[in-house]
């Protein structure tokens, strides 16, 4: 087994934190549109916001994992 | 994958500022200048219309004024006649007094001047009567008692006379 | 399927070669896809605002003018008041960066693909930040705003002039090189049906929210260095 394998398995951890991140903020979002159901076009778009904020960090760690498995 | 390459870099931030000015002289530039050809419009019509009220309300402010002057100066055309008609009444009145009492005057001074001619003229009947009855006396002799009888006719003649 | 992912990835880029001097200059395919999306652009601009009128106006001048409405006020409320003036150069880069986006669905690997494009939007978009701070402070006042709030962090803002375009920069380029990748796995897989309805997901609305978070940052950092 290589460890170019094991080194991109690893880095595919990071998707971790997208997923808890986003699963958080999709609950308070929710909360907060049950709360006052008229301000939900500006909470959507907060979300969304938030949602591809956080994914980014997830994103880093498939680039770096590409990046592993063709470079080595 | 990751060749980074400081010319191409440098190309894509051309193009960028190329699209930039493209974007902004066609795109912006064009629809700028109708908004604010369409705006400038809007806010001078506005305005013609904002200055067209004000005098219109200027004029008929003016209007008004001049509607309650002409009361106020109608009240005053009928004062001053009034006045004027006053005076001439007054006036006439006061002539009217004062030759009433010029003619009441005059009229008195006539009735003197009469009763004084009157006067003159009984005086002088007087005067001929008397000489007729002293005549008469001196032509007869009388006693004391026809002188007496004489005088009683005599006076009750003149007083007939003056009756 | 590593021949695939071989193929799309580590392809040579160059599209021409320009002899100069003693080598050549290397164009890559990139810059010639941002090429051609400029013209496109430049192409429907002239053709959509040609003929305008100020009364009377058709169908056609309203569309555009009510677009670039919406296009100003998407911008002039990320801005806020004082950088108003920085909200064409903002709008251009959204539709930039949404068109190069989408144009994977057309058949061309995007132009946001490659790591130099994507480090040159992020370096326009940190000039322009320093810029604005520059021009509404002036540079004394700039300077000492890296010691704000206390001295003892000062590295760390010097660090962050690096940081944020940095994170701009991979982002972009991560999220677009990832919505490519899945696209080609999925049209070798499946490519009857799935392409069209996935392609609706990852090109369209994963290029356009990628614009947006872009120019949502870089116009943040900006009403955060001017105010």
């Amino acid at each position: 087994m290589s460890l170019t394998a094991i080194g991109a398995a690893i880095a595919a951890f990071t998707g971790i934190g997208a997923g808890i991140g986003i699963g958080l903020a999709t609950a308070k979002a929710t909360d907060a549109v049950a709360r006052q159901p008229e301000a939900d076009g500006k909470i959507m778009k907060l979300l969304l916001l938030g949602c591809a904020l956080a994914e980014a960090t997830a994103i880093y760690g498939f680039v770096v994992a590409i990046m592993i498995i063709l470079f080595s | 994958m990751l060749e980074v390459s400081l010319l191409n870099i440098g190309l894509t931030i051309l193009n960028l500022l190329i699209l930039y000015f493209v974007a902004k002289k066609f795109l912006f530039g064009r629809v700028d200048a109708v908004l604010v050809q369409r705006r400038e419009e809007v806010e001078s019509a506005t305005k013609a219309a904002e200055t067209a009220e004000q005098e219109a309300l200027n004029t008929k402010k003016e209007y008004e004024d001049k509607i309650a002057h002409v009361d106020e100066e109608k009240e005053q055309i009928l004062a001053d006649i009034k006045k004027q008609g006053y005076a001439e009444y007054e006036r006439i009145v006061s002539e009217a007094r004062k030759k009433g009492d010029q003619i009441i005057v005059e009229a008195k001074h006539n009735a003197e001047v009469e009763n004084e001619r009157a006067k003159e003229v009984y005086a002088a009947q007087l005067t001929d009567m008397v000489i007729d009855a002293a005549s008469k006396i001196a032509a007869t002799k009388h006693s004391a008692a026809d002188d007496m009888e004489l005088y009683e006719k005599f006076i009750n003649e003149a007083g007939a006379n003056n009756e | 399927m590593k021949e695939l992912l071989n193929e799309l990835l580590m392809e040579d880029k160059t599209f021409l070669k320009v002899p100069f001097g003693s080598g050549y200059l290397e164009i890559y395919k990139s810059v010639v896809m941002t090429w051609i999306v400029i013209a496109f652009l430049f192409i429907l601009i002239l053709f959509l605002t040609r003929g305008f009128t100020v009364h009377n106006i058709s169908k056609r001048q309203a569309a555009v003018e009510s677009f670039v409405l919406w296009i100003r006020g998407v911008t002039g409320g990320m801005l806020g008041e004082e950088a108003i003036r920085y909200a064409d150069y903002i709008g251009t880069v959204l539709i930039f960066i949404a068109f190069s986006n989408m144009v994977g669905l057309f058949g061309f690997t995007p132009a946001t693909m490659d790591l130099n494009v994507t480090i040159a939007l992020s370096i326009m978009s940190i000039i322009l930040v320093e810029a604005a701070g520059i021009k509404k402070r002036g540079v004394k006042n700039w300077l000492k705003g890296f010691a704000q709030p206390m001295a003892v962090i000062a590295p760390m803002n010097v660090l962050e002039l690096v940081i944020r375009p940095l994170s701009l920069c991979m982002r972009l380029f991560g999220n677009i090189l990832g919505a490519t990748v899945i696209m080609e796995l999925i049209k070798f897989v499946m490519p009857v049906f799935f392409p069209a309805l996935f392609s609706l997901y990852f090109d369209i609305f994963d290029g356009a929210i990628q614009a947006y978070v872009f120019v949502f940052l870089t116009s943040l950092y900006i009403k955060e260095a001017v105010e």
